[in-house]
């Protein structure tokens, strides 16, 4: 293509992706077609992908395809293997994707969809994905080291330090928030608990299957365990319509805590991995399919948006979390936007399997842009709904009261007509008990996703299947998550008290085992058991205590860029991660300040404390609401330690008081350039 | 057939086997046919049983992102 023909087509998608943005921004009063969202999101990444990314690898990374990878040099077959670009970023891809992408866009879509869209899009191109690649290229150049091992060894040991009380905190959170969506999408759900719990039996099969009839062929197994998920969703509906079989499978949210809190310690105490890894794959299988299929479902059906741009809870007294616009809305959007989560896989087993050093450019950057459309396509599914249903289902007793009477009043008194009839026709129609009070999230992007299946494929007769197959796959998904969190936090727990007594460092000690997986599932079951009892639901105070530490987690990961690029010298490119860390640093401190100070108790948590107890009220909520200050200072003072310590670093380092040393692997020429020569 | 269809059909077929290899990949037959051709040994119950031991550690210790 010559190169005015290549200017004219980057032109025209400049102009197309302005057209989309100006449309989403400016539109008042009229619906808009979601297709907007869709061009303006593949424009904008096309171009940061394009022109931005590009300019990072050229002047700001120099990436070099002559230079060996550790996946060369160091090739084992087993954790280094040399692999083709598009099998790692798909891997990567599967790795990074999990329900946050889901989850965030549906919560932040109570301000209407124009800011959590915007934020995706811009948080996405100038931050998360410069993240992802910057942290995925650093590690390769350093043998696939870890996140924690290059914060030690760049910027200091309390960086180290605080990278590793990080992960382990924001593990915690995570956990805890997760559970909580399940519990809160599974509750009063016969249907929804049937389902999940067939997932066992159809595990253990698959395990059968891959062990003793078709050994290693695990996409057969995740085929055939996935068909049998799909008679599982069916058989649910029989279930859910037998009153006799329907109270076996009915639990409130406390029941349902009691049992994820005894799974997680199963999941990580026993050896119960005939269970967990086909599930596991079963999981990947679903999320992978469910993604490409809501893709096709938006691109089929082209809904239109019912939630307007702008919502009036941009002043912070939104149902669904509350807090103004800023920072509260770039709290809850993390993963879609900028997540520091992902800074784990791309320095864990992604940098392993990069065979040139310029593929480091379309695994970082490109797949964070596809985690971003997974975000998109979230916040879609969410806005198609009409604000009344979307507020009936996300709105906790506590705010708009306890009957669908009540609820429906107080919600179209906001400017969001529904009635108590409608929310029951809606509930009939994708076979649940009760739509209220369902916070979390999953539900709500639950039936968004069921709608446009239901739209698309198979008329309005499939829309509870369509409900439960999504509920299904966020569950599923979420488990997996949950099981994987709860190991990993039970072997960095070892790790660290291993240095205390040797024994407890012992994987295979089970008294170790023991002792670390409950501590870390009474961690993580407390911030569950808390958002069960919370009576606004929970979701109000864990996201954005998941989000801070998210940010937090960024945060690190975006001082320890900084730092390496200073020290090799490109001081005048540092801005490229020094502003989206300025700006995390800004949203996590605000953000903080306002969770732990502020005088409206439905934000601050030391306000709610103290309204709670001018009203003697239970001294558990109270304490809760104190511990949740202390984790929120305790994850401030950390950001605080490592921004000073590598601001130190920079400084010393820029006005020359100290030679920038990297601890960079040395250089080896590749050996694929010559075998591709020859 | 003429030369463009050819072509496509060939880019398909590239995009086809890409697809695989990225599941083969995630699904980790990949990595149990490297351990095969690693260990000089064919699949069977107890390949795979020792395949499951190797990886299971590694992948136990690997987050999975929110």
């Amino acid at each position: 293509m010559s190169k005015i023909i290549r200017t004219m087509v980057w032109l025209a998608t400049a102009a197309l992706g302005a057209l989309a943005l100006a449309t989403i921004a400016l539109h008042r009063g009229e619906q808009i077609n979601a297709m907007w969202l869709v061009v303006a999101a593949l424009c904008s990444y096309a171009l940061g992908y394009r022109f931005y990314s590009k300019f990072i690898s050229a002047k700001v990374l120099a990436l070099d395809r002559s230079r060996a990878t550790p996946a060369e040099r160091l090739e084992n077959g087993r954790d280094f293997v040399p692999t083709n670009k598009w099998v790692v970023f798909g891997h990567h891809f599967a790795a990074i994707a999990g329900p946050g992408p889901l989850v965030g866009p549906v919560l932040a879509a109570q301000f209407g969809y124009l800011p959590g869209t915007l934020w995706i899009l811009a948080g996405a191109v100038f931050g998360g994905c410069v993240q992802d690649f910057v942290i995925l290229l650093f590690s390769v150049r350093r043998d696939g080291k870890s996140l924690t091992e290059m914060a030690r060894d760049e910027i200091g040991p309390v960086g180290g330090l605080v990278a590793y009380v990080s992960v382990i905190g924001i593990m915690v959170i995570l956990l805890g928030v997760c559970a909580l969506v399940v519990v809160n999408a599974l509750k009063s759900s016969p249907w929804g608990t049937f389902t999940i719990a067939m997932t066992i039996p159809i595990a253990l099969l698959m395990g059968w299957y891959l062990r003793s009839l078709r050994p290693g062929k695990v996409l057969e197994s995740s085929a055939l365990g996935f068909v049998l998920v799909m008679l599982a969703i069916w058989g649910g509906q029989v279930v859910s319509q037998n009153p006799s079989m329907a109270r076996w499978f009915t639990f409130t949210a406390p029941a349902l805590a009691i049992v994820i809190i005894l799974y997680g310690f199963a999941a990580s105490a026993l050896p119960v991995w005939l269970l967990l890894a086909p599930r596991d794959y079963l999981s990947t299988f679903v999320k992978l399919g469910t993604i490409g299929l809501l893709a096709v479902g938006i691109l089929a059906l082209r809904p239109t948006l019912h939630m307007p741009p702008l919502t009036r809870f941009l002043d912070g007294s939104g149902p669904v979390f509350a807090g103004n616009i800023f920072p509260f809305a770039f709290i809850t959007i993390a993963c879609g936007a900028i997540s520091g989560f992902h800074s784990l896989i791309a320095s864990g087993t992604t940098p392993k399997l990069i065979r040139r050093e310029t593929e480091t450019r379309m695994v970082g950057y490109g797949a964070m842009l596809a985690e971003s459309m997974v975000a998109i396509m979230a916040m879609i599914a969410a806005c198609t709904l009409q604000p009344g249903v979307y507020f009936s289902i996300n709105s906790p007793a506590g705010i708009v009261g306890q009957t669908p009477e009540v609820a429906t009043m107080a919600i179209s008194g906001w400017g969001f007509p529904v009635s108590s009839a409608e929310m029951h026709a809606l509930t009939q129609a994708v076979g649940e008990q009760t739509l209220f009070n369902r916070t979390g999230g999953a539900p709500a992007f639950a039936v968004g996703m069921a709608q446009i299946f239901s739209n698309s494929l198979g008329g309005h007769a499939f829309m509870a299947l369509w409900y439960h197959f999504a509920i299904m796959f966020e569950a599923l998904f979420i488990l997996t998550v949950l099981d994987a969190g709860t190991r990993v936090g039970r072997f960095m727990l070892q790790d660290a008290l291993g240095h205390v007594w040797k024994p407890l460092g012992r994987t295979s000690w089970y008294p170790s085992i023991l002792l670390t997986s409950a501590i870390i599932v009474a961690a993580w079951g407390y911030f569950l058991w808390q958002g069960v009892k919370d009576p606004l639901g929970g979701i109000n105070s864990l996201w954005p205590l998941f989000g801070i530490s998210n940010q937090l987690l960024a945060t690190v990961a975006l001082c320890v860029a900084t730092t390496i690029i200073i020290k090799s010298g490109k001081s005048r490119y540092a801005a490229v991660t020094f502003v989206p860390l300025a700006w995390l640093v800004a949203i996590t401190f605000s953000a903080s300040w306002y969770k732990i100070f502020s005088p409206n108790p439905r934000i601050g948590f030391l306000s709610h404390a103290r309204q709670l107890a001018a009203s003697s009220s239970n001294a558990r909520l109270i304490f809760n609401d104190r511990l949740d200050a202390a984790v929120t200072a305790a994850l401030i003072l950390m950001v605080t330690l490592i921004v000073i310590e590598s601001a130190m670093e920079w400084f010393r380092v820029v006005s020359g008081r100290k030679i920038g040393i990297m601890k960079e692997s040395p250089f080896v020429a590749t050996q694929f350039t010559i075998e591709e020569r020859g | 057939m003429s030369r463009a269809a050819r072509a496509f059909i060939h880019q398909f077929r590239l995009a086809a086997q890409i697809f695989v290899g990225v599941l083969h990949e995630i699904f980790d037959e990949a990595a149990y046919s490297r351990f095969l051709l690693r260990n000089h040994t064919t699949s069977s119950r107890e390949s795979y049983s020792e395949f499951r031991r190797e990886n299971e550690l590694a992948k136990a210790r690997r987050p999975r992102c929110c």
